[in-house]
């Protein structure tokens, strides 16, 4: 596939909508993947730790990598909107 | 008329700048994908069995109706932020997305599903970021590596020969299914289905050979309420 190809669809037209739609977006993207992180490690804590379970052991692992795994993207993804919000003002 | 001139140069500079934004924008929404585990977290439950059964299908089926209106010109793609050139006259890469993701949750065990989730939503990205940074060989071996760390993760309570050779072959498979880009197939279909495939294959070879293969024990059950 060539590098046209890879480029994103851009209209001019569609610059207030597509602000638009990240931000309403931009709390399900963030809040939910780390809800389900916590969720994993409070699994683990509660049904893995404090009963000496250690089958709870892969969702305090799986808990841990969807924490830093979306952690790790949505900072730039905040940083990025928050340039775009202040070039649009 | 200076004025004008000076707005249309202004509104192109804004409209280069989504690029950037667009980039970071797919990269989360690949990584909020990985929340879909939290489908094996539900509890055994009648009425949550229910809308375990129907609710991921549902959910397809209204995507794939948005993306046909979408291809018909029903619908605008300018609705659509963060689709790429080539995707215009073809379906996005989030039908694939949400289609493999379907089919893993429901077809295959949560040794092969979990991972391979996790591959697309987290290693698939990972991987974008290393080949704009970086070369493909960085993209291969970085790739390799993240995503045989996950099918560990999900292999630990088997046979420690059968997890080294399920996290290579899964690597394999998705280090494959997401270098090989086709114009007709997504990669975001492939790295999840390609991997699991070759799993599903591995496991029958390995029950043949006399392996325990563990079972759906990756993520237990919730109680509910917690």
């Amino acid at each position: 596939m060539n590098e046209e190809n890879m480029k994103y669809m851009k209209n001019k037209n569609n610059f207030n909508r597509v602000i638009r739609a990240e931000l309403l977006f931009m709390p399900l993207l963030i809040v939910v993947p780390l809800i389900v992180g916590i969720l994993l490690v409070h699994d683990w804590f509660t049904r893995g730790y404090l009963l000496n379970d250690s089958s709870f052991n892969s969702s305090l692992i799986i808990g841990i990598v969807v924490l830093v795994g979306n952690i790790i993207f949505d900072i730039p993804f905040i940083k990025s909107l928050k340039a775009m919000s202040s070039k649009k003002t | 008329m200076v004025n004008v001139a000076q707005k249309i140069k202004d509104t192109k500079k804004k409209i280069d700048s989504l690029d950037f934004d667009a980039h970071w924008y797919r990269r989360a929404f690949h990584a909020f994908g990985a929340s879909f585990v939290f489908y094996y977290m539900l509890p055994d439950l009648d009425w949550i069995n229910i809308l375990k059964f129907w609710v991921p299908p549902i959910l397809v089926v209204f995507v794939i109706i948005l993306e046909v209106l979408r291809l018909k010109g029903k619908v605008s793609s300018d609705h659509f932020f963060g689709l790429r050139m080539y995707e215009q006259n073809r379906v996005g890469s989030y039908v694939f997305f949400g289609v493999a993701i379907l089919l893993l949750l429901r077809f295959f065990p949560q040794e092969i599903a979990i991972p391979c989730i996790l591959c697309a939503c987290l290693a698939d990205p990972i991987m974008g970021e290393v080949r704009h940074h970086f070369t493909m060989k960085h993209v291969y071996v970085v790739g390799f590596l993240v995503c045989m760390f996950f099918f560990m993760i999900a292999w630990y309570k088997a046979d420690i020969s059968l997890m080294i050779v399920a996290s290579i072959v899964g690597a394999t498979g998705a280090v494959i299914g997401e270098t090989k880009k086709f114009w007709w197939l997504d990669d975001d279909f492939m790295i999840q289905m390609l991997p699991a495939v070759m799993l599903l294959i591995l496991i029958v070879c390995a029950q043949y050979f006399g392996f325990i293969v563990p079972e759906n024990s990756v993520i237990i059950p919730g109680l509910w309420p917690w």
